[in-house]
Order: C-alpha cells, then structure tokens, then sequence
C-alpha cells in the first residue's frame, strides 16, 4: 500500500496540538515513515502548499478570514479532516467571550491599531466545512492521535470514549471531587480520555475536552447550584472552552437554568 | 544595483505565522519587516471577570511549548497581588517545572529546527537518516523535559497540578527519586549532544551591538527566577517596573508590539542570560561555557544557540539539585496555602525559555480581575530581531535572493520566536 499523504496544518491557537504530535518522541519517527508527510512547516521546511492529501489534520480555531479561507481549501484538498484539539473542535478559550463584539473586544485590546485587521469571532472547523473525526483535548492526548493514525493506516476510524470524565475517575477510584469535596467539577459533561488528569491531582475537571454527546447539563447546574456556587461562577466554568457547543450556549444554559 | 523585493510568507520550523519582507532599493536595504500575521486571541479581555483560580489555566494557553513558564508567571502574578506567601517545597517543585520546560523547549529547537539547518536537512526526520543517533539523543532529552513536567505539573502541555498556593498533588518519594535517576542519564547524553551542538560551525553573517536583559537571580547561582531585571547598560530594575524596560508600540505589519528600552532594541533569551549571568554557572554547565570560550557580547544571534545548548546542561544539573534538597528534607505533605479573594495588584517574571516573560493582574474589591497585561519574550526581542534581519541583508546584499532568504530563516530561527505567545498584543492600562 502506498503511503497516504499527510499534512499538519495550525489555524489560530497555542500550537499544543501540533506540539503534542511532536511530544510523540518514542514514536515520531515511526509515524513520520509510515506516513508521506507533505506538510508539517511546525516541523519541517519544504512544505507542498497544493497537493491533494489523504487526511489533513487540523489543530486551532478560524479567527479570522485567512484561517476560513485557508480551511475551505483544505477541505477540497483533503479526503479526511481530522480535527484536533479543543480549538478546533469547539473553539477552545479563544471563543470564550463570543457573545461581546469584536469591535468593542478589538478597541479593548489594541486600541486604534485594531482598525488594521479583521478578526472575527473564534469558531470551531465544523461551522465552515464537513469535519471527518474530531479529536479533543486541550492539548489532544497523544495516544488518541496514535491511535488514529493507527487505525486510519489501516482504513478504519479510531474508537475514541463517548463516556465522560467522571466514567474514567471513577474507574480509578478517585475520591468525588464534585459531591464529596464539593468543587466546581466538569466531570459528568465533559468527554472522556485524559484518565481524569485533574481528579487525579485533587483538582476540579475544567471541560477542556469538552461536552460529551446528550450532556445534561441542566443537572450539573442543579448540583452546581446546590453546593452554593453564583451563577456567573457556573456560566465562566462552563463556558471556558467549548462556548460554542450547542449545550453551552448562552441561550441553552438560561434555559437549562429556568427548567429546574 | 537594481531594486528587488523578497517576500518569505512563512518562515517554517518555528512555532506560528510569521514572515519575511525586504525592500531592497538603488542597493540599499529600504525595509525589512517580520510580519507577524497569527490570529489574535484578546487573551487579556478572555481572563477580566474571573477569579483567581481560573486566570492561570486560561493565560497558559498562550502557547503550548512555553505554557509551564506561563503558568508559573501567572501564579506569582496572582500571589503576589493577593499577599499569598508559598512554601519553599512549593517554590523548588515551581523551579524543577520550569526547568523541565526549558529542557524540552531547547532540545525540540535545538535539535528538531536548528541542527536541521546546520546539516542541510529539511527536517529532523530526513536528519534521522544521515545522523540517527543525535537525533535519538535530541529526542530522548525532549523527552526528559516532558517527563519532568508530566511528573511534576500532571501534564507535559498545560499543566494540571500547580495551583495558587501550592500543588494539588505531590510527587512521591520513589517518583522524584525514578527522575533523579533519569536526570542522571539526561546529563551523560546531553554532554555528548553537547558537544556535537558546538562542535557545528557558526556562520557570522550577522554580527551587531546587542543590548542584553534578563532576571537577576534572588539567591546564589544561575536561575529562572528574579525579582529584578538587569541589563547589558548597567541599569537594573524591580520586575514591577518591567514596562520601563519593555516600552510596547504598535506597528503596522504585525499583530504583536514592539519594545524597545530607552528607544533601542534589545534581546532577551538564552544569549542574553549566559551574557549576563553565565558566571554564576556551576557544575558542568561552567565547565563547558569556558571550554568554548566565546564572546557572548560579540552580537551574533546564531550565538543563542549555543547558549540554549549551555542551559541544557544546567538545567539537567539545576533539576537534580532540586530534587536532592527535596529528597533530603522530604517531600512534606501540604495544602496550597490559603488564599483570601480580594483587591490587588501584583506581577510575576519568570526567565522562560525564550527569555523573561511577566504578567501582570488587578484584581477588584470582589476578587474578579480587572486588567491583565502579559509581556511574552518573543514580543520583547521583535524589534531586535527585525534589527538583525536589516544586518544580514545589509551584509548579503549582493547574493541571490535564495542565499539572502535562507539566512534571514537561520537568524528568525535562532530567536527561536514562538508567534503564538507573541501575538495576544495586550493593552497595558495600569495607573
């Protein structure tokens, strides 16, 4: 079988996606010969800017018309997208406060030079083009992306959890950082993969890897709000990275609010 | 000589967008423009209404390769506006986390962006290839940076574990003694990596006057830390002060301001700690800055790299210092220390990979923020890099535009300019 050909593309974000690719340092140089990498400029020069790719994997979200521009032409270049990243898969921090305008955001941050470029509000890759399999995590975790290209190589999609975090804490037998410490904890809603990294450190699940699929996030509030936190509280934790997951909107947490 | 232009629109192997404009005319150099065009975050508008707890975990998303230095910065930041006092097992477990990024930051650059160049190679992969042994060892000490990160802050990219106050867990006896033993090999394999990074030759192209900054360090030797800012014009500042040395302005081709100290540009960086502190090296480390016996004043940028490669090693020793005086005294089982929310204002500087980094919090009479400013390394030394872009050209000027453009990337890339960090062009409001 040939080799696919493979590019490693950044919109706007930290860059820990890509980095995390490269923090693969036992394995990198395996993945790198099993696959035609045609564009990584992280990594590499000599990057083709035009070629067709069989799975382009892109970390960071669309902030601006370049970065929409740049995904559109990849979609029509590439036959799978992969996102990867909270970024890319829900907007990440960058789209935390999307509801304000960018006009007033951009005269906060630059002053008059902000009249220089144009910015828009941070979207994941799915409000522009079809993404094929999305990888979260903030940074992705680099078994998962591992795991893809695994099973990609062998022309199957990777089963990545659909179960939350508080699946996994539980598993480890982690003492309930939500109902018996009494934190701020994501668990129950966000998507599983990390090993509940923050539980196991003592620490709240903040949603980095955002939403699972039918959270009820009505009951979260309810919990959250019996434990004594301020709604502003709630809405700041909730919404840190994935503000643009349908769940999270503004509108759906009034209405998940005004249920109970 | 005619007029020409070379326009590079992506420099590669360095983390982020950016690219290269020179205007050359009548033979002489007009303009040479870095142009960052990374999309803006408005990180500082991102963190205003939150409490304290929640502005580090969001301000280390600046950038992945330089987020254990972030989240450092950010913790004394807070700290200090709060009058929070840590202990001293929190601030060696702070110190041991910075200096496993400054391990993996300078072994991904050195050996996967840099050594590439030095060889010809398009990348360490095809680098692999002709030398698979130094890049298994560059590999190897990434790893090691990793590892003491993953250890230490519960994840190698944005830590989980370090908090206001202290940590969430503490490493275990047997953990700190497994990455003292992994040190220990760290060291033997940097020692030949070393050698092999200065054995390479330093083409000086492009050699000017720098002017140099960076942390003094508090106690004795050479550190990350500081709680003032020196300089190579003898002027020496308190870390609170930072804006008289980092005076910000905007400029049209780039979404991340200059600084300039006193109207001139300077750099900050690995150059410029060992040209500033590098006799307070130690061990090892001191050893082989002797043995290269190089001018760091001379003003050659490539020089950086170099120096990265010095700090590698002392940051292999420094580590297993750390974990020696944790081991003797114990790992002590603590709480992070108690926070009262509250108004404040307070900054914190850390030397981050790519030179010293500061943030900088207010936070209101119900303990929500109220400004931030953030002042990255690669932001501080743009204006001096531009300046040694204008050398090279000036110095290569009769070359094709291929030999001009690919000593423009050597110089962009011994900066080693991290874009995402750069570009989240904070306005500083503080009264």
């Amino acid at each position: 079988m040939e080799k696919p050909s493979v590019g490693i593309y950044g919109l706007t974000g930290c860059a820990g996606d890509q980095l995390a690719i490269l923090n693969c340092e036992d394995e990198l140089l395996d993945v790198a010969g099993a696959l035609d990498i045609k564009f990584f400029p992280m990594a590499m020069t000599g990057n083709d800017e035009k070629c067709p790719l069989d799975i382009a994997f892109v970390e960071g979200a669309v902030v601006q018309p370049e970065d929409e521009q740049m995904l559109r032409e990849l979609r029509d270049r590439a036959t799978l997208l992969v996102a990867i990243g909270t970024c890319a898969v829900w907007g990440g921090v960058q789209a935390m406060k999307n509801e304000m305008p960018r006009e007033e955001i951009k005269r906060h941050v630059y002053g008059p030079a902000g009249k220089v470029f144009e910015t828009m509000a941070a979207q994941p890759l799915s409000h522009f083009v079809k993404v094929d399999m999305a990888i979260s995590g903030c940074p992705i975790e680099k078994d998962q992306f591992l795991q893809a290209v695994a099973t990609l190589l062998h022309g199957d999609l990777p089963r990545l959890p659909t179960y939350s975090v508080c699946a996994e804490c539980k598993m480890a037998e982690h003492p309930c950082v939500l109902i018996e410490k009494g934190e701020l904890c994501l668990g129950p809603i966000t998507v599983a993969g990390c090993k509940a990294r923050c539980p196991s450190h003592n620490r709240p699940c903040i949603g980095c890897r955002g939403p699972i699929e039918g959270a009820n996030v009505s009951s979260e509030i309810q919990i959250l709000r019996e434990k004594g936190f301020t709604w502003v509280d709630i809405q700041n934790r909730l919404r840190t990275f994935a503000a643009e997951a349908d769940p999270l909107k503004i509108d759906s947490l009034r209405e998940a609010l005004n249920a109970q | 000589m005619r007029s020409k232009s070379i326009v590079m629109d992506r420099v590669c192997r360095v983390e982020g967008h950016g690219g290269i404009t020179v205007n050359i005319e009548d033979g002489k150099v007009a303009d040479v423009e870095m142009r960052i065009f990374e999309g803006p975050r408005f990180f500082e508008s991102l963190v205003v209404g939150k409490t304290y707890t929640e502005v580090a975990p969001i301000l280390m998303r600046i950038c992945a390769i330089c987020s254990a230095a972030h989240m450092v910065a950010s913790l004394m930041a807070v700290e200090n506006a709060l009058d929070v006092t840590v202990s001293e097992q929190t601030r060696l477990l702070r110190e041991l986390l910075v200096q496993g990024g400054n391990i993996e930051s300078h072994a991904l650059h050195l050996f996967c962006l840099v050594i590439p160049d030095l060889l010809g190679h398009p990348s360490a992969v095809t680098l692999a290839a002709d030398y698979p042994k130094e890049v298994k060892l560059g590999l190897d000490l990434k790893k090691l940076g990793n590892t003491l990160q993953e250890t230490i802050g519960g994840r190698a990219i944005h830590s989980v574990n370090a908090v206001v106050g202290g940590f969430g867990r503490l490493p275990a006896r047997q953990q700190l003694e497994d990455l003292k033993e992994q040190l220990n090999k760290g060291l033997e394999q940097t020692l030949v990596a070393v050698d092999f990074v200065s054995s390479l030759p330093v083409p000086d192209f492009c050699t000017s006057p720098n002017i140099y900054a960076a942390l003094a360090s508090n106690g004795e030797g050479y550190r990350l830390f500081g709680d003032k800012i020196v300089l190579s014009t003898g002027d020496m500042k308190e870390i609170g002060a930072y804006k008289d040395v980092c005076n910000e302005t905007v400029v049209p081709h780039s979404h991340a301001k200059h600084s300039r100290f006193k109207g001139n540009p300077f750099m900050v960086g690995a150059l410029a700690r060992i040209a500033l502190n590098g006799k307070t090296l130690s061990g090892q480390a001191k050893q082989l800055e002797a043995r290269l016996d190089l001018d760091w004043f001379f003003g050659n940028p490539l020089h950086n790299n170099i120096a990265q490669a010095i700090e590698l090693l002392y940051s292999i020793e420094n580590a297993i210092e750390i974990i020696d005086e944790l081991l003797a005294t114990g790992i002590k089982p603590e709480k992070p220390a108690e926070v009262t929310a509250g108004p404040g204002t307070g900054t914190g500087a850390v030397e981050a990979p790519r030179g010293t980094l500061y943030h900088r919090y207010r936070f209101d009479e119900g303990g929500r923020l109220t400004e931030a400013d953030v002042i990255t390394p690669t932001a501080q030394n743009l204006a001096n890099l531009e300046k040694d872009l204008r050398v090279t050209v000036e110095n290569s000027i009769h070359e094709s535009n291929g030999s001009i453009a690919s000593k423009l990337e050597m110089v962009v890339r011994a900066y080693d300019p991290c874009i995402s960090c750069a570009v989240h062009l904070l306005e500083v409001n503080f009264k």
